[in-house]
């Protein structure tokens, strides 16, 4: 009897030890900046940063060489033409607006141009300037930085 | 028990009978064989697999992922490149693109956003560094004795795109940046930097400098570089806050040093500037005009000395620079330079610096003379040179120790004096610095963490802060710029180790434009590179013109080079009023016409009488409804602003160009933003002749930014 409980004692003394070697695991570091890849400032709130990834940098290097033009209310080389052109078209950020559309919407748009969606024939189509992962990035840059904020909708298998 | 009883019943115990000592030792041998497998199981990543498959279960797809799952180590191998790669047997969801954006993912499971190289393939350790083959955290993640490359943060990651793409890559800008400044900033004259090249303009010359400023000038320029103070003692202007950034660094100088250094410098004057005599009759006429200083400065708006050079000018009370930065900065310019020197250098820059990059103008006596009043009475700070008086005589001792100095302090890898060769390699080797190990580094007595981005980020702040007797001098960087030039020199990690690794980097292009006869004369005058780009070479500032002879008639060339006419409104920026004389300005335009052609635009095949009424009726309405061109372009008074003003696209553009750029405008010119269409052949000739139709002689037109409303400032933008 003695043995028995001098036996199980070792044996989990022993066991104790052993998985006691095991380093705990880390915790991954929380700073949004220092995970992001690039950074945008809030359009509607200077002072607000949005953490961007790879796809969405991307899609911003590409919006403020092709786009900024018309949709933004301010552009690098001075002021947008985007106040010239009636329809008005919608700044980047507007989530009221873009944030109804589908992804499959507004790659098409870009893709075709307005006049093939049924809208404005302003909108040049850019399918034959940009790649179909170039208008992604684009759109994944529009979601990223969109007031209010974009949700995506609720898709099969997520929680 | 006392503690011998004790002993003695634990001896009785055990040994007492063999069969005991036979079942003890063999318990002891079945529980040291055990701990090998016992810690196995308890390994860090079978906590995570195990939480994977636990996290699987709770989703609807989770049987399809469970599918891709298998247990156990996960390696991705690349022996071309060396790499071995067990990241993925914690981060095992990292290429599952149905997780992609799903909410509630736990870490490590994160999805990897999409990037250029398939996360699959390449594995994490290429662009993200740390220790591949560890399977444990820390060992994976952080510096450990026996592996002291911890993990890049993803601040510099572009520094690994660099590591093997050393041409352009648009994807990195910060990159891209970091590579510019260390070119700009000449860092390859005293380093080895591979592939990095030497700036088309380095500082300037300095054989006849002693003609040029005064002796208290330079010292004051050595002791605190591009500052302007107002008359409080201010500064107002840090050459170094702004976003031009300063090519000049502040040395660490003892007063002696100052001293040395400036009377070395002002004894310079190698080949005095023969002063030229301005017409007296210009000048009697003009100095006793009250308008004159005005009138001055009218003209120095007028050649649009803007486009190289800033002025600080006070908007709603704070000091900004506004102008380019080709040129310097000439706010104080009249107190800098003595009178004869800057009449002669602005009829012949180019007499005095061989390599500047300023034009030479046609001059009239009377704008010279308007514009240098101007200059040196109104671009002046009589307080300048307050805390670099009484200097006296340059002594011999003085002179000598400066010229030590110059070559030293590598004053001389940048500034030329003739007869002076620069040491080489005055600093160490960087081509492998982005590979080195914290141990191989001198910290100092900083108090810093010791890695190597730390270090590189302390050194380029401060260079005497991890080595007091660093020769290397103090640049000012803002933050951007500071880790752009980290992330080009982490990107350094020498050559590539395998031959096939060689195979992968992509050579940076060389490009270089060589004119020869009349035109290279004259191009060499007016210094056309310093914004134009030829064939890959030259500044960014105004339109490529490796293609102008395609694009433009000569009639128009010659036109324009005598008139510079803006084609793009919204720009700041201008091309300079050169006065052009009648045989330069044909001298160009031949040139560029038979020259510098695209080889699938002929501009002789497009004539002009092949265009009928009908065709650009139909090409006006597709200009106006059908593709709405008018949103970007201006004709006459209405459109929009993006692209050029197309009301004399008909003089501007030759018909073979316009149908070429219909069809496809990335072809002609790579970066432009003109959406490339869809437009079928009629279609394309239609525009065409729309676009032949119009016609504008060229006379100083009315601003068009004036019909046009600002930018709406609704706080939006930015």
């Amino acid at each position: 009897m003695r043995l028995r409980v001098c036996f199980s004692a070792l044996l989990w003394m022993t066991l104790a030890g052993v998985s006691g070697c095991r380093k705990h695991a880390e915790t991954a570091k929380s700073d949004p900046l220092l995970a992001a890849y690039d950074t945008e400032a809030d359009w509607t709130d200077a002072q607000r940063v949005i953490p961007l990834n790879y796809e969405q940098a991307q899609g911003k290097r590409i919006f403020y060489q092709e786009c900024v033009w018309c949709h933004a209310d301010a552009t690098p080389a001075g002021p947008s033409n985007r106040s010239n052109l009636t329809p008005v078209p919608p700044v980047l950020n507007d989530g009221a607006t873009l944030d109804a559309e589908s992804d499959e919407y507004i790659q098409n748009i870009i893709t075709l141009g307005g006049a093939a969606m049924g809208k404005s024939a302003m909108m040049p189509p850019y399918g034959r300037m940009l790649s179909a992962e170039e208008i992604r990035s684009l759109i994944a840059f529009t979601r990223a930085i969109a007031q209010p904020p974009y949700q995506p909708p609720a898709r099969a298998g997520s929680q | 028990m006392s503690a011998r009883g004790t002993v003695a019943w634990l001896r009785r115990f055990f040994f007492d009978s063999p069969a005991h000592r036979f079942a003890w030792a063999s318990l002891l041998l079945l529980i040291t064989l055990a701990i090998a497998p016992t810690k196995d199981f308890f390994n860090e990543w079978r906590h995570y697999q195990r939480h994977y498959v636990k996290f699987l279960s709770t989703r609807q797809d989770g049987a399809v992922l469970q599918g891709h799952f298998t247990w156990g180590i996960q390696q991705i191998w690349l022996p071309e490149l060396g790499v071995v790669d067990r990241c993925t047997t914690c981060h095992l969801a990292v290429s599952e693109k149905s997780l992609q954006g799903a909410s509630a993912v736990p870490e490590p499971f994160r999805v990897h956003s999409p990037v250029g190289h398939n996360v699959k393939d390449w594995g994490c350790v290429v662009c993200h560094r740390g220790q591949g083959p560890a399977t444990e955290v820390a060992e994976a993640h952080r510096a450990t004795r026996a592996w002291e490359q911890p993990l890049l943060p993803v601040k510099f990651i572009q520094a690994s795109c660099g590591s093997c793409h050393q041409s352009v890559l648009l994807e990195a800008p910060q990159l891209m940046r970091g590579r510019q400044l260390l070119a700009d900033l000449n860092c390859q004259s005293c380093h080895r930097l591979p592939g990095i090249e030497s700036p088309a303009m380095l500082g300037p010359d300095l054989t006849n400098i002693g003609t040029k400023v005064s002796h208290e000038w330079i010292y004051k320029w050595l002791k605190e570089p591009r500052t302007i103070l107002d008359k409080d003692g201010n500064v107002t202007v840090n050459g170094y806050e702004t976003e031009d950034e300063p090519r000049m660094p502040k040395f660490r100088l003892t007063e002696t040093e100052l001293r040395a250094l400036s009377a070395y410098l002002t004894v310079q004057r190698a080949a005095p500037v023969g002063a030229y005599k301005i017409d007296p009759r210009v000048v009697a006429a003009w100095s006793k005009n009250p308008d004159l200083i005005s009138q001055g400065e009218l003209r120095f708006r007028q050649m649009f000395c803007s486009t190289c050079h800033s002025l600080a000018v006070v908007r709603a009370g704070e000091t900004k620079l506004i102008g380019g930065d080709i040129g310097p900065e000439l706010t104080k310019v009249g107190s800098k330079v003595k009178t004869d020197w800057l009449i002669a250098w602005l009829r012949d820059p180019q007499g005095y610096l061989p390599h500047t990059r300023m034009p030479r103008y046609g001059w009239s006596d009377e704008d010279l003379y308007k514009v240098t009043q101007y200059i040196t009475t109104k671009l002046t700070d009589s307080d300048l040179l307050t805390t670099a008086q009484n200097l006296g005589q340059a002594t011999d001792e003085e002179i000598q120790l400066g010229r030590l100095l110059f070559l030293e302090k590598g004053c001389a890898s940048c500034h030329v004096i003739e007869g002076l060769n620069p040491q080489k390699d005055l600093g160490p080797d960087l081509s492998a610095l982005g590979g080195k190990n914290a141990s191989e580094l001198e910290f100092g007595a900083a108090k810093i963490p010791h890695n190597l981005v730390s270090y590189i980020q302390a050194k380029l702040q401060d260079p005497a802060s991890v080595n007091p007797a660093a020769r290397m001098p103090q640049y000012n960087w803002n933050q951007a710029d500071l880790d752009a030039i980290t992330t080009a020199l982490l990107s350094l990690k020498g050559a590539p180790a395998t031959s096939a690794l060689q195979n992968l980097v992509v050579p940076r292009k060389e490009v270089s434009f060589h004119p020869a006869g009349q035109f290279a004369e004259v191009y060499q005058r007016y210094k056309c590179y310093a914004c134009h780009k030829f064939n890959g070479y030259g500044g960014d500032l105004a339109p490529d013109l490796s293609y102008e002879g395609s694009r433009a008639p000569r009639q128009w060339l010659v036109d324009f080079l005598k008139n510079p006419q803006t084609l793009r409104p919204t720009l700041i920026l201008r091309m300079p009023q050169f006065n052009m004389s009648d045989k330069d300005a044909a001298t160009l335009a031949d040139y560029m016409s038979m020259v510098l052609q695209h080889p699938e635009v002929n501009p002789a095949q497009g004539d002009g009488n092949q265009f009928t009424p009908a065709m650009a009726t139909l090409g006006k309405q597709l200009y106006e409804v059908k593709y709405q061109c008018r949103s970007c372009h201006t004709i006459g008074g209405s459109g929009g602003y993006v692209g050029p003003n197309l009301s004399n696209a008909g003089g501007w553009l030759t018909p073979a160009w316009i149908e070429a750029w219909l069809s496809n405008p990335q072809a002609l010119v790579p970066d432009t933003i003109e959406p490339r269409r869809n437009f079928t052949y009629e279609e394309v000739k239609a525009l065409t002749a729309y676009l032949m139709t119009l016609r504008q002689s060229i006379k100083p037109q009315k601003s068009a930014s004036a019909t046009r409303s600002p930018a709406r400032a609704t706080g939006a933008g930015r």
